[in-house]
């Protein structure tokens, strides 16, 4: 049973309820164990999780960084195609921010490499090892940022791709030879040429009819048009070849083709909900949306282009999100404000049900999953 | 049963680990056979060497097991790019000389969909650029009379034909007529005899001869002046003037004289080390008492003189009088004011918490007293800083919920009855305010770790945007200013501390035009606090630069308490172009924070190493710890806070006798100086 399947069947049971589910056991507990890495972004701290038969624990406290008078920022993180080395982007340093390499499992620390300003989210070239992470800059000084290209082996930065303002979100295809970013001050989804360290094909999302984009200086976008989608994430291309593209600014959520690189639907999340982060099923057949404004997750058929369920959250400000290898589980970091911890929810995928929830670090935002075992 | 091929294996492989580990994080989609698989990578040349500015294009060629050339893409790029390029289609470009290696792969098969994370093939390239030749080579520092019996260290300067300047060159050096002056391999020239004779500097196929005249050795006296009738004080300076004659008494102004100096420690002190110096000037100053000897040496003449040193004497305790105890979150900087009522208040910050700023009556600071909270959607209130006029204050943002940082603006004017938010500000500000100062009705406020912002804040409910400053050098970061008459003084790590007229610098700088003046050298890398201050004792105006370090905390290690490096750089500043650090004050295995001169004595916040105090009257040269110019110390420990017994001194304040300081493990403490009770310190000093 695909997925999508699973959840539309599921879905009755629930009623298509749209009001906040409350924290309940996972009425079917699983029989593997989830493992996911979570940042705590204004605690320095990664935390490696596990979901499972024993619930929801924590296996480790990474603290991070190495200025501790500074709060260096642990923003983006993803792991190696071949799972033994997980990378962490450090937003903050002197001015230029990092992305460090660590170990699975033993948390080891093994290397760095100084990148751009705020480096955030970041993918792994299947077919290269090549690492490329978005230098997000969100110094509110809108000036166009780049891309880095990392050389995992030897954590060197090896090439800049220059994008646009404000670049964020960063998924491979599954051949590793496109990356799909966004830049969210220029209401921009991009996609790069992995292997020619290029932008290939830039797509508007916005509504500004004058708008172009393709070749145009960057350096002057900014006082051009105001941003009205604020694209603030790319998922990686369904197997139907579609990319979804979070607005947080127009609180909607974009699917592109990318054979006809076009806006092929649009899906209104509603108002005040402001898609931040996504992540799709294996098959595409469902799509969950962290809504950062919302204090909700989103669940979407994406066959129909329906919302599924809304369920809120139990704390505020959602961030991030991925989908267990299995497509059973969507795991949600929420930052939470203040001195608030940040949480890490487990929805049940196919009953848009919170199944467990696990407190960790201030600010919970970027998470990874690392894999699923017996 | 025939051998299977590499492909064959690998999918083996990869189902018996879909069996072993079925859980394993692997693609779900169906194999399929790619065929042939990239097995070599040929690249021609194999390896380059290129002048700086050449450019080749590789050629690459990729084939299978079978020796089968196949239509592969090929990904090239450079491991140090700002050194040698290479774009995708394999065109090199060198631009600085060095040992340098270029990378070609053959990426998976862009069919094969599973988890890996090398490519098929990959290859290094090793490309070496040769320095540039040398074009010329001189010598640089010959003074305009050369004498008999005297010494110089030559140096060279290399500028090869790019026109850089070299250091990595070996340099020769002869001299024509020994018997008038010789020079070693390392430049020392000999001026043996009256005469003429030719020195020849060679680097690489490059030389210079300058021809040189030694004259006789004029010298028939040489006295040192300046030695003091009564005893000094350890870390007092004083000033020697050598005076060259000839054997009709003139001067020989340009003869050159050498300073040296040793003593006899007091009785009591052993194994003291050096126990004071003397510059190349004939500034000298003592660190231990004792019996001191100062020599100039001219070569053939020679004269001293004794100065007798006691300790410096000036040691204090500290006694606590009061606390304003934050014990469940960390505390970062303070702010001491007299309020518009007459009554004393200070305001803290409070750091990786949940955005409080604690407002605190310290009329009486023997019963300091919190009267208000101020909360902001924040995670750290870094800075906080009062108007001059104690009607406003500005607290900086970090770690904002909405990612829109900035700061916030509180009217304090009437403290007794509540403090009020009156404006935020975030515009080009989000991402995160660390620092801010504010000087007549202007707000700096430190943007993107990279510059600061001037926000006109005459009606602070509505404060704007009036300018910016922001170095152009490579990488440049700040971490602070402070405003002192009209001149912004930031704190910039490796541009070390930049003054820019903002008004009273006399250059035409206003907060709409910030003109920069100049800025100090500070190898370290570390600047992270600055102090402008004119001493009251010498009437010359210093820059006391803090440094900020924590190079023993390595990502390898577990956690421990913070334990910072660096220290106080003092430096005489009353030429822009020309600063020059005379002193530094350095407390072994602590660091530095923020700090404050009143009175000739400067306040330091020493992170782990407590609130230090130190007298900075007079003449300042060296080590001003190792003198003992330290006047007193002090940790505050309190067992029962987020960081039990950890000092972790962030900032302090003197203010009308006491002196106030924000402790990051424990809060707000009050504290005044008394005279020491005495102690076996277990030597003198």
């Amino acid at each position: 049973m695909s997925s999508r399947s699973r959840f539309l069947a599921s879905a009755l049971l629930v009623g298509l309820c749209l009001a906040p589910l409350a924290a309940a056991e996972d009425p079917e507990p699983p029989r593997r164990n989830y493992f996911v890495y979570v940042c705590a972004e204004s605690d320095d701290t990664v935390h490696l999780l596990r979901y499972g038969p024993s619930g929801f624990e924590e296996l480790d406290e990474i603290t991070v960084g190495s200025f501790p008078t500074e709060t260096e920022g642990p923003h983006g993180i993803n792991i190696s195609p071949d799972g033994r080395h997980w990378f962490l982007s450090i937003a903050h340093g002197m001015p230029f921010g990092a992305v460090h390499k660590y170990a699975t499992g033993t948390n080891e620390w093994i290397g760095d490499a100084t990148l751009g300003m705020f480096p955030a989210t970041m993918d792994v070239s299947p077919s290269t090892g090549l690492l490329y992470v978005v230098n997000f800059n969100l110094h509110g000084d809108h000036v166009p940022s780049t891309i880095s290209v990392v050389e995992t082996g030897t954590m060197i930065e090896v090439a800049t791709i220059d994008t646009g303002v404000m670049p964020h979100g960063a998924r491979m295809n599954a051949k590793g030879d496109r990356l799909y970013s966004v830049n969210m001050m220029d209401d921009e989804l991009v996609e790069v040429d992995a292997m020619r360290f290029e932008i290939a094909r830039r797509l508007y999302l916005g509504t500004d009819p004058h708008a172009g984009h393709a070749g145009m200086d960057h350096g002057d976008m900014g006082g051009m048009r105001a941003p009205v989608v604020k694209p603030t994430w790319a998922t990686k291309p369904s197997p139907a070849g579609k990319v979804y593209v979070a607005g947080n600014g127009d609180s909607a959520i974009y699917e592109v083709d990318l054979e006809g690189w076009e806006v092929s639907r649009r899906f209104d999340a509603g108002p005040g909900e402001n898609p931040y982060n996504l992540e799709i099923t294996s098959d595409g057949g469902v799509l969950v949306a962290t809504y950062k404004s919302g204090k909700k997750v989103g669940f979407w058929d994406l066959a129909s282009g329906e919302l599924i369920a809304a369920p809120e959250t139990t704390r505020r400000v959602p961030h991030g999100v991925v989908v267990s290898d299995d497509d059973r589980y969507a795991i949600v970091t929420l930052e939470g404000v203040g001195g608030e911890p940040g949480t890490v929810e487990v929805y049940d995928v196919a009953t848009a049900q919170r199944v467990s929830e696990i407190d960790v670090g201030k600010q919970a935002g970027g998470i990874i999953y690392w894999k699923g075992e017996p | 049963m025939k051998h299977s091929n590499p492909r064959t294996r690998l999918l083996i492989a990869f189902a018996l680990t879909f069996a072993l580990a079925p859980g394993l994080a692997l693609a779900q989609e169906e194999e399929a056979d790619a065929g042939p698989q990239p097995a070599e990578l040929i690249v021609t040349p194999a390896e380059l060497e290129l002048e700086v500015g050449d450019s080749l294009t590789l050629e690459a060629e990729v084939r299978d097991s079978d020796g089968n050339v196949m239509d592969r893409t090929v990904v090239f790029y450079s491991r140090r790019r700002r050194s040698v390029g290479v774009n995708p289609a394999g065109i090199v470009e060198a631009y600085r000389p060095g040992e340098h290696v270029l990378i070609a792969m053959v990426p998976k098969d862009p069919e094969d969909l599973h988890r890996r994370a090398e490519p098929a093939v990959m290859l290094e390239i090793p490309v070496t650029i040769p320095n540039p030749p040398v074009a010329t080579v001189e010598v640089a520092n010959l003074p305009g009379h050369l004498y008999a019996g005297t010494e110089i260290g030559l140096r060279p300067t290399v500028t090869d034909i790019s026109g850089a300047v070299r250091h990595d060159v070996e340099v020769g050096w002869s001299s024509a007529d020994p018997s008038v002056a010789s020079v070693d391999a390392l430049g020392t020239l000999t001026l043996v005899s009256a005469g003429r004779t030719t020195l020849t500097v060679s680097a690489e196929a490059a030389a210079s001869d300058t021809a040189i005249e030694v004259l006789a050795n004029p010298v028939a006296s040489i006295t040192l002046s300046g030695a003091p009738d009564e005893p000094v004080r350890t870390g007092d300076v004083v000033f020697f003037e050598a005076k060259v004659t000839d054997a009709s008494g003139n001067a020989v102004p340009d003869y050159p004289v050498q300073f040296a100096t040793f003593g006899i420690p007091a009785d009591g002190i052993v194994a003291p080390g050096a126990i004071g110096q003397v510059d190349d000037a004939g500034a000298f100053v003592a660190e231990r008492p004792g019996t001191h000897t100062v020599i100039v040496d001219g070569f053939n003449n020679s004269a001293s003189a004794t100065i007798a040193v006691v300790s410096r004497n000036i040691r204090k305790d500290v006694e606590v009088v009061g606390r304003g105890p934050v014990r469940d979150r960390r505390t970062s900087d303070l702010w001491v004011w007299e309020g518009t009522d007459g009554r004393d208040y200070a305001v803290t910050g409070t750091h990786s918490a949940d955005g409080h700023a604690y407002f605190w009556d310290v009329t009486d600071p023997s019963a300091i007293s919190l009267i208000d909270t101020v909360r902001v959607d924040a995670r750290t209130v870094n800075d906080v800083k009062v108007s001059e006029d104690g009607k406003f204050c500005v607290i900086s943002r970090e770690g904002a919920s909405n990612r829109k940082n900035g700061l916030v603006i509180l009217d304090v004017s009437d403290v007794a009855n509540g403090i009020e938010v009156i404006a935020r500000y975030d515009d080009q500000l989000s991402g995160g305010v660390h620092n801010v100062f504010i000087a007549e009705d202007h707000i700096y406020a430190l943007s993107a770790g990279r510059r600061y912002d001037i926000l006109n804040a005459e009606d602070p409910t509505n404060p704007y945007r009036v300018g910016r400053f922001e170095l152009d050098t490579p990488g440049h970061s700040i971490h602070d200013v402070w405003v002192a008459d009209g001149i912004a003084y930031s704190s910039n790590w490796n541009d070390g501390i930049v003054a820019v007229d903002v008004g009273g610098g006399g250059m035409g700088g206003a907060p709409n035009n910030p003109v920069m003046l100049g800025s100090t050298p500070y190898p370290s890398g570390w600047n992270h606090a600055a102090y402008p201050y004119r001493s009251q004792s010498t009437g010359k105006f210093l820059m006391i630069g803090g440094d900020e370090a924590f190079p023993y905390q390595t990502m390898r290690a577990e956690r421990t308490p913070g334990r910072a490096a660096g220290w106080i750089h003092i430096f005489e500043w009353d030429d822009w172009e020309n600063a020059r650090e005379v002193a530094r004050y350095q407390v072994p295995e602590a660091g530095t924070h923020n700090l404050w001169v009143e009175d000739d004595i400067l306040y330091i916040a020493y992170y782990n190493g407590g609130l230090r105090v130190v007298d900075i009257s007079g003449e300042l040269r060296g080590d001003l710890y190792r003198q003992g110019r330290e006047i007193a110390m002090f940790r505050p420990f309190d067992p029962e806070t987020v960081k039990p017994n950890t000092p972790f001194v962030w900032g302090p304040q003197p203010f009308k006798g006491h002196i106030f300081i924000a402790d990051n493990s424990s809060g707000l403490w009050a504290v005044k100086l008394v005279d020491a009770e005495p102690r076996n310190l277990g030597e003198p000093q």
